[in-house]
């Protein structure tokens, strides 16, 4: 069982960071936006698709899958924000809950329609091959999964941090109303940044589909993960929420190695109730303002 | 905790008089059919709809006044439906005896789920609601008391078919009404009006004075409870329940297109949404696969947040003001 512990903490880590890109997205629209999207899990199971597609269609490698769900999902996500979400991001709460669980359900039922509820695998040549170093054992994809999704995090907070549009982001989930005083087009900023979560959850999926196997009709559990990883790293915080999925997956290495797979998935939502009680003022006021 | 009473409303108008009669016409027509009836898919398809009714009645009370949506609701009517089983399948108690032991079990777990997340403002509880079903399914997958995937079987009533039909086409009627009386009694009491204030303005309804944890907290619990009891008589009525099919997501979404639909926040709204969504994809099923109906029904509800927020109540509603205000001619005065 020791040596094991060496494999444990590699692979809790690679999970993790995809666990940490699956929550980012939705941890940057909740706590720079206010919208709670439910829909998110439903964007990373097309992500998945998206890669599976490509690389049935066209041999396309998830590799490469995972930086051209980028673009695409981000024109996605600025098409959901104009015809959806604008609608509904004055409205009342529940308003804008029930548009977004109506569109999770839509893609959800629209990806059963297209892929049925069968459960896929994407082979890729490197997909069984792993590299032994020492007595760690590092499976190839989840290596490269991992190293995308650090890649990714990076990019989100050299984005937030150096640029413009991201010290303009910055400003607008601290203050809304200040940050269009001061000349900030908020209305086209909050596409950006709703384009930039999905495009996150549309990256997670292409990582997602490189490690499980998914269908349509499983999603919903993985926006189970990312709203844990949420909760645990706090809103709106690159740093904070690459902590929390890392956190997150070394607890499911630990747990998978030592109880039965399913219970893990217990463990977590005992996990979420507890962070639920125990953080209760950090997140009271940040998903006050609108949906 | 919080003491009850009721508030005078002021006595109806024509058409409020002209609604009643309807309501009552229509009870009289469903007693009739029931036990006049000779239609074993029409009984069993009505039988349906009224749990339904009770269901979304359920989810209306924290969901429609009070504006904390429960997406999960069919982890309590599960949870309902798996206690009659266990306690028919190890001590032989009938499910018509334990169902409100149902909902005790299924308002402790409401009341677990809510106690850390209605405390939080937002949609904690609504994401908590929507992903504890699959924690739930896997609790009845692996635990020994459940019977994992194999299910527990319940002996079938001495009953023809008809007549099974038939007994569980009054009790859901009965239940549904005794439900709409309910949340009507607590629509014009002082707890409706305190979550609708919480809906409205939760820091302000604090400001005067609303216990609003408390009253969250009791509107899902007896919100759980109806779920547990009606999760309950419905183990009877299938005679056996499974992981997936009790806690199909499917009565979820239902509850919610149910609500959203026919109006939330208004006692006639379940009323209303629940024949119209249930009767609709009846139809379409015929047709189409089950698939292609709920695209449909969400883009309806898509369609009904955006554009038509209070469902057809609410489209009633605006239509009756109208009316009423139209006599008087608009003031020229600037």
């Amino acid at each position: 069982m020791l040596q094991q512990i060496p494999t444990i903490v590699v692979d809790g880590i690679l999970l993790g960071l995809i666990y940490a890109i699956l929550g980012l997205g939705l941890s940057l629209v909740l706590g720079i936006m206010g919208i709670v999207n439910v829909a998110h899990s439903a964007f990373i199971m097309l992500g998945s698709f998206f890669a599976f597609e490509l690389f049935r269609r066209m041999g396309v490698d998830p590799i490469v899958a995972f930086f051209l769900s980028f673009p695409v999902f981000f024109v996605l996500g600025a098409l959901v924000y104009r015809l959806l979400v604008t609608r509904v991001e004055r409205a009342p709460q529940t308003q804008g809950l029930v548009a977004m669980f109506g569109l999770m359900v839509l893609i959800e039922n629209l990806g059963t329609i297209a892929w049925t509820t069968d459960t896929r695998v994407i082979t890729a040549p490197y997909t069984n091959a792993s590299l032994v170093v020492g007595n760690v054992t590092l499976v190839h994809v989840k290596l490269i999964a991992g190293l995308l999704a650090l890649l990714l995090i990076a990019g989100f907070w050299a984005l937030l941090r150096f640029t413009l549009v991201g010290k303009a982001i910055r400003a607008m989930g601290q203050n809304r109303v200040a940050a269009t005083t001061i000349g900030v087009n908020v209305a086209r900023l909050s596409a950006i940044m709703f384009g930039l979560g999905i495009a996150c959850a549309g990256a997670a999926g292409v990582a997602l589909a490189m490690i499980f196997p998914f269908s349509p009709n499983t999603q919903v559990q993985w926006l189970a993960w990312a709203f844990l990883v949420v909760i645990l790293g706090g809103l709106g915080n690159v740093a904070n929420t690459l902590v929390a999925g890392l956190v997150v997956g070394l607890i499911q290495t630990f747990c998978t190695a030592f109880m039965p797979f399913d219970y893990v998935y217990l463990v977590l939502y005992v996990l979420l109730a507890v962070i639920l009680v125990v953080r209760r003022e950090g997140l009271s006021h940040a998903v006050r303002r609108a949906i | 905790m919080f003491s009850v009473f009721f508030l005078p409303s002021k006595k109806g108008s024509r058409a409020a008089r002209v609604g009643w009669a309807l309501w009552a016409c229509l009870l009289v027509a469903l007693i009739a059919y029931g036990a006049f009836g000779r239609q074993l898919f029409i009984l069993s398809t009505l039988g349906t709809v009224f749990l339904y009714v009770v269901l979304t009645q359920a989810w209306n009370l924290l969901g429609g006044y009070g504006g904390y949506l429960n997406f999960g609701m069919v982890t309590f009517f599960g949870i309902g439906a798996y206690t009659t089983a266990i306690l028919h399948h190890h001590y032989g108690l009938s499910a018509f005896l334990t169902a409100p032991v149902a909902g005790i079990v299924a308002a402790t777990a409401g009341l677990l789920i809510g106690i850390p997340t209605l405390r939080l403002r937002g949609a904690y509880f609504a994401l908590v609601t929507m992903i504890i079903t699959f924690a739930v399914q896997i609790l009845a997958l692996d635990l020994e008391i459940t019977q994992g995937a194999l299910g527990i079987y319940m002996p079938r009533l001495p009953l023809t078919p008809l007549g099974v039909e038939r007994l569980f086409y009054f009790l859901f009627l009965g239940f549904a009404v005794l439900v709409t009386a309910l949340v009507y009694a607590i629509q014009h009491s002082n707890i409706g009006w305190a979550l609708v204030a919480i809906r409205e303005d939760e820091d302000a309804a604090e400001i005067v004075g609303v216990k609003t944890v408390e009253v969250k907290w009791a509107a899902n619990a007896l919100a759980c409870f109806i779920a547990g009891v009606v999760g309950g008589l419905y183990a009877q009525r299938i005679a056996y329940v499974e992981p997936i099919g009790t806690f199909a997501f499917d009565t979820s979404l239902n509850v919610v297109l149910m609500a959203v639909i026919g109006g939330p926040g208004t006692w006639q709204g379940p009323l209303i949404g629940a024949p119209l969504v249930l009767l609709v994809a009846d139809a379409l099923r015929v047709t189409f696969t089950s698939e292609v109906n709920r695209v449909i029904f969400s883009v309806v509800v898509i369609v009904i947040a955006l554009y038509i927020p209070g469902g057809v109540m609410g489209v009633l509603q605006r239509w009756r003001r109208r009316q009423s205000a139209a006599p008087a001619p608009p003031s020229r005065t600037p």
